[in-house]
């Protein structure tokens, strides 16, 4: 391996290392609101909406990511609706990522056990005050776990966008491997990078999961 | 205690994550070793630790040949309407299938890993359009060209780019990652922003959706695009230097690239080529473009 190149090609990995994590990122935060909605949406049983709501979730659960983001990029034109490549990135890693977490807060608020409900409604709380002080508090630490494993799953989805022409870390090194054909150079900088990139989060994640299992009790 | 089991976690996880890099590094450095260690007589040496690629013999005893085309790129090579390959690249692999005798293993391949699938022995032969760059010669061996190619530019007709001088900043070109057209790009026009992608399949509908002002491509792939769809015209048919296009074979493969070199020149014999276009091409290009686009060995030079 030579480090010269690895050296050279530092700063190009740099650019596409901000642009994945900028994308993910917006897009993890579009998951969460998608996700939180439709949890709500299927918690409370709004009529019409958690129908709605139901086939979103499993069709964005069982088709894959490169699909969705072909169907934005590609087929929507078609019809009119022109979406740059890092909306599109961003958008379809929201809406893969929001019917993973709508499960994951849904799981949450049926996991409260309902001695919960039933104690609370004793001692007096009305619904909402129920929700908002014991189930939501129960519930979200509960999501806990799920929501750092769906983060780190979304974060490693971004290795599909370079079909839509993203210049991200994956593309990056296909692309320096088509350019000049220093296959081992590339790779290696593409696992650095990608550790540099989830390493943290499942590290931050893991601290988080123990100090919420330690609130839980 | 829980304390205590929060450190200890960490401490693993920045054990465990030190190890996995310390390995992967390791693993990639053994093997660019090796590289460096073959230096100029590395065919010799790769076949005493394990060839990448597999001799003439052994193709023919294995009865298969592996041959890398494009699977989405017409005429050239591409998957017609019932499944199997079709293009000009695939009238000679075809070709040289019946001639060695063996079956025929069509892998598809994308432009970027064209070297790759040779560097590591997934296929015999490349015959998909593979332009001779010195860059390319440098990791592969080609053989004899079959076609002559240049670049080109094709844009949208009611905005012809004719100048590729005159892309202003704020415009993208496409071009597809690992094409010649995106080396000469990137090394002459740095300031051009280009919008990569890695299938034809993906460039054109892009192209087509109108996301770049121009594609940048071969002339052939440019000029058969602007004659099969409306709307289109090819502003710059010629870009950069004449190149050629030839089979390419895995480095150090010599009995293969031997034989390849020995076929091509009794085709041209036969002008199998010309008989090729006349196949393949022609509905595409017309006549005119037979002489300047076929090569024939024995032909010229």
């Amino acid at each position: 391996m030579d480090f010269n190149v690895v050296i050279s090609y530092i700063p190009t990995y740099v650019d596409a290392f901000l642009l994945t994590v900028k994308i993910g990122w917006i897009g993890i935060a579009f998951s969460l609101v998608i996700g939180i909605l439709s949890a709500f949406i299927m918690h409370f049983k709004i009529p019409v909406l958690s129908q709605i709501v139901a086939v979103y979730i499993e069709l964005f659960r069982n088709t894959p990511l490169l699909v969705q983001l072909f169907f934005i990029y590609f087929g929507l034109p078609k019809i009119g609706i022109v979406i740059s490549a890092g909306t599109c990135g961003a958008v379809g890693l929201g809406l893969l990522g929001g019917s993973y977490m709508a499960e994951v807060f849904r799981s949450g608020l049926e996991g409260v056990s309902i001695s919960q409900t039933e104690s609370s409604l004793a001692l007096g709380f009305s619904k909402t005050q129920m929700f908002i002080y014991v189930i939501l508090p129960q519930a979200f630490s509960k999501s806990v776990p799920g929501i750092v494993a769906n983060v780190i799953f979304l974060l490693k989805e971004t290795s599909v966008f370079s079909a839509i022409s993203l210049m991200d870390l994956m593309f990056r090194a296909k692309d320096l491997i088509g350019l000049y054909y220093n296959t081992t150079e590339a790779l290696f900088l593409l696992v650095i990078f990608y550790v540099i990139m989830l390493l943290p989060v499942s590290f931050l994640g893991s601290v988080i999961e123990k100090k919420v299992v330690s609130i839980n009790g | 205690m829980k304390k205590n089991l929060i450190k200890n976690i960490k401490a693993k996880k920045i054990i465990t994550g030190a190890l996995a890099l310390v390995l992967g590094a390791s693993m990639l450095g053994a093997c660019g070793k090796s590289d460096a260690a073959n230096g100029e007589n590395g065919a010799q040496k790769l076949k005493a630790n394990g060839k990448v690629y597999r001799t003439l013999d052994e193709i023919k005893k294995s009865g298969t040949i592996n041959i890398g085309v494009f699977s989405d790129k017409n005429p050239f090579g591409y998957v017609d309407e019932n499944g199997d390959y079709q293009g000009y690249d695939v009238y000679l692999a075809n070709r040289i299938g019946k001639d060695l005798g063996v079956e025929i293993n069509y892998v598809s391949t994308e432009a970027a890993n064209r070297v790759e699938y040779l560097e590591s022995g997934k296929v015999d032969i490349v015959l998909a359009n593979f332009t001779v760059t010195d860059e390319r010669a440098q990791k592969v061996d080609f053989a004899l060209p079959y076609m002559n190619v240049a670049l080109g530019v094709v844009s949208h007709k009611d905005k012809v780019i004719k100048d590729i001088e005159k892309v202003s900043s704020d415009e993208q070109v496409i071009v597809i990652s690992g094409t010649t057209a995106e080396t000469f790009l990137e090394k002459n026009y740095p300031d051009i922003k280009l919008q990569k992608f890695d299938t034809y399949a993906a460039a054109k509908t892009s192209f087509e959706n109108g996301t770049g002002i121009a594609w940048a491509n071969d002339n052939t792939e440019v000029i058969a695009f602007a004659k099969e769809n409306e709307g289109y015209e090819v502003g710059i048919p010629s870009l950069g230097s004449q190149d050629t296009i030839a089979p390419a074979v895995s480095k150090g493969n010599e009995s293969l690239l031997k034989w390849l070199n020995d076929e091509l020149v009794t085709l041209g014999k036969e002008k199998f080529f010309h008989a090729d276009y006349e196949k393949t091409l022609i509905d595409t290009y017309g006549a005119d473009y037979e002489d300047t686009l076929v090569v024939e060995q024995g032909d010229n030079k």
